[in-house]
């Protein structure tokens, strides 16, 4: 199983999500048990039919005036909001890591950041005029707003980067892949510091109608491994860490948060929409066993827990085969159920959050639970937040597509 | 400034993110930073705010924003008077 050459280690994240606009407000709100679901209309205007109403996880307040303010530079309607999404997070991030990229640094760091979709809401608002107000006149930064590769231009642009720069799409996974693409290019001396992570933002009316027709979205929001589950909510937001060798932090004098010790990725080669047990025991092998995770009395796991009833009853099996008869003593938690799913930005959101719950000792609890369910007899943190003795955090993606990926942080001690 | 230059300003400001203070009729493109992408940004904003259109070559030649506006106000007055 392939091992980390080098030490790399995250000394900066940052999120914004339903449950707020930073990597903190989004976990104390976790923590407190107060979920981001909310029933919002979604109107496709007068060429459109009737608007809907459903739970969906939207970030919270005036994201272009709390980038703005972070940036310290005005940028209005200029980018899609999947990037002011990562621009927000990466700024946090950078900050928190007390990192300037300037001079040669700039050539030697890297930007990798994960979508399942691009800049759907540009996507929409000129198809809406092509097609609905049957007019030639898109936006002329349509393309450049759309394309998949625009959050990490951005944030290459915005903070000096030079190094590589590229984006990760593997659906539900997108983010871990480009977290664990970061570290392979810091582990393979490409890079000396990355930037990584990912955001989403899917919340428009067609859109939210195709993963409605597909039949995988609640009608209330989404209840992880709970009796009565029927579905994931679509939640928009993003997430940035820094990632940087040991050696690099140090010379610093920059404190790590915790260590990223192991990626696992697998493919099912087998569905688009059914999970598969041997998939997901592969990527968790993958990851623990780069890590050198053994024997661990408790380990962290935040489930990719969709809340759908075929993925948590799979990611269930896939836990009791990987942990054994042990697979209880693992304290289980499944975001998803504040802050919905945010698809390709769920992996870097769900480790921040993962990761300062190591860091606080204290896991915060599954939402909207109703009852067990037998075949997700998992340990799930259910209620109130509760404490952890866990120094190691796994971290699950199981996309659709079957592309999976999962991570293993170390707390730093 | 006539009304129409400084409602013109404020959309260029707005729309090409350029701090409105440095906006006066003798400032060249150039030195604004006005790119290409600029312009078609400022361009579609005009035409959906006046409903206009603007041809594309109409700004063949000019150089700085006095040429720039007085292109455009030539364009919307029909619309606004």
């Amino acid at each position: 199983m392939p091992r980390f050459q080098r030490r790399i280690v995250v000394t900066g994240m940052g999120a914004i999500s339903a449950l707020g606009l930073s990597a903190p407000a989004t976990f104390e709100a976790s923590l407190e048990g107060r979920g981001g679901i909310l029933d919002h209309e979604f109107d496709p205007g007068p060429n459109g039919p009737a608007p809907v109403t459903m739970p969906c996880a939207l970030a919270p307040g005036d994201v272009v005036a709390a980038t703005e303010e972070a940036l310290g530079r005005r940028i209005g309607g200029s980018v899609d909001l999947f990037s002011l999404f990562a621009l927000k997070a990466a700024r946090e991030a950078l900050d928190q890591a007390g990192l300037v990229v300037d001079g040669d640094l700039g050539d030697r760091a890297a930007v990798v950041l994960g979508h399942g979709f691009a800049g759907i809401h540009s996507l929409e608002t000129a198809y809406e005029r092509f097609f609905g107000q049957r007019t030639f006149k898109v936006h002329p930064m349509t393309v450049p707003r759309v394309m998949v590769s625009a959050p990490a231009s951005a944030v290459a642009m915005e903070f000096g980067i030079r190094g590589p720069v590229f984006a990760t799409s593997s659906a539900c996974a997108s983010s871990g892949h480009a977290i664990a693409q970061g570290a392979a290019l810091i582990d393979s001396d490409q890079a000396e510091v990355a930037v990584v992570g990912g955001a989403e933002a899917i919340a428009t009316p067609a859109c939210l109608r195709a993963w409605q027709a597909l039949g995988a979205i609640s009608a209330a929001p989404c209840r992880p491994f709970s009796s009565g589950r029927d579905g994931m909510t679509v939640g928009e937001g993003g997430g940035a860490m820094v990632l940087e060798t040991l050696e690099h932090a140090r010379a610093r004098g920059a404190r790590p948060i915790a260590e990223l010790a192991g990626t696992g990725m697998s493919s099912d080669a087998f569905h688009w929409t059914q999970p598969s047990l041997e998939g997901a025991c592969a990527a968790m092998r993958g990851a623990l066993e780069g890590a050198d995770v053994v024997d661990e009395s408790e380990l962290l796991i935040s489930a990719h827990g969709t809340g759908t009833p075929l993925n948590d009853k799979n990611e269930a099996a896939a836990l009791r085969a990987i942990f054994g008869e042990r697979f209880r003593d693992h304290p289980v938690i499944a975001t998803k159920s504040a802050h919905g799913h945010l698809i390709g930005a769920a992996s870097v959101v769900q480790g921040v959050i993962g990761i300062l719950a190591l860091e606080a000792r204290t896991a915060p609890p599954v939402l909207n639970y109703l009852g067990p369910d037998p075949d997700c007899d998992l340990e799930l943190v259910l209620g109130a937040a509760r404490p952890i003795g866990a120094d190691v955090l796994l971290l699950n993606a199981f996309a659709f597509g079957g592309l999976n990926c999962s991570l293993v942080f170390r707390r730093w001690t | 400034m006539a009304s129409q230059d400084e409602e013109l300003f404020d959309l260029i400001a707005q729309e090409a993110l350029i701090d409105r203070g440095k906006l006066t009729r003798e400032a060249t493109l150039a030195d604004l930073g006005l790119d290409s992408v600029d312009i078609v940004t400022v361009v579609f904003a005009v035409e959906e705010r006046y409903q206009v259109e603007v041809p594309q070559d109409a700004f063949d030649g000019v150089t700085d924003l006095g040429g720039f506006v007085d292109t455009l106000g030539t364009l919307i007055a029909p619309k606004i008077a």
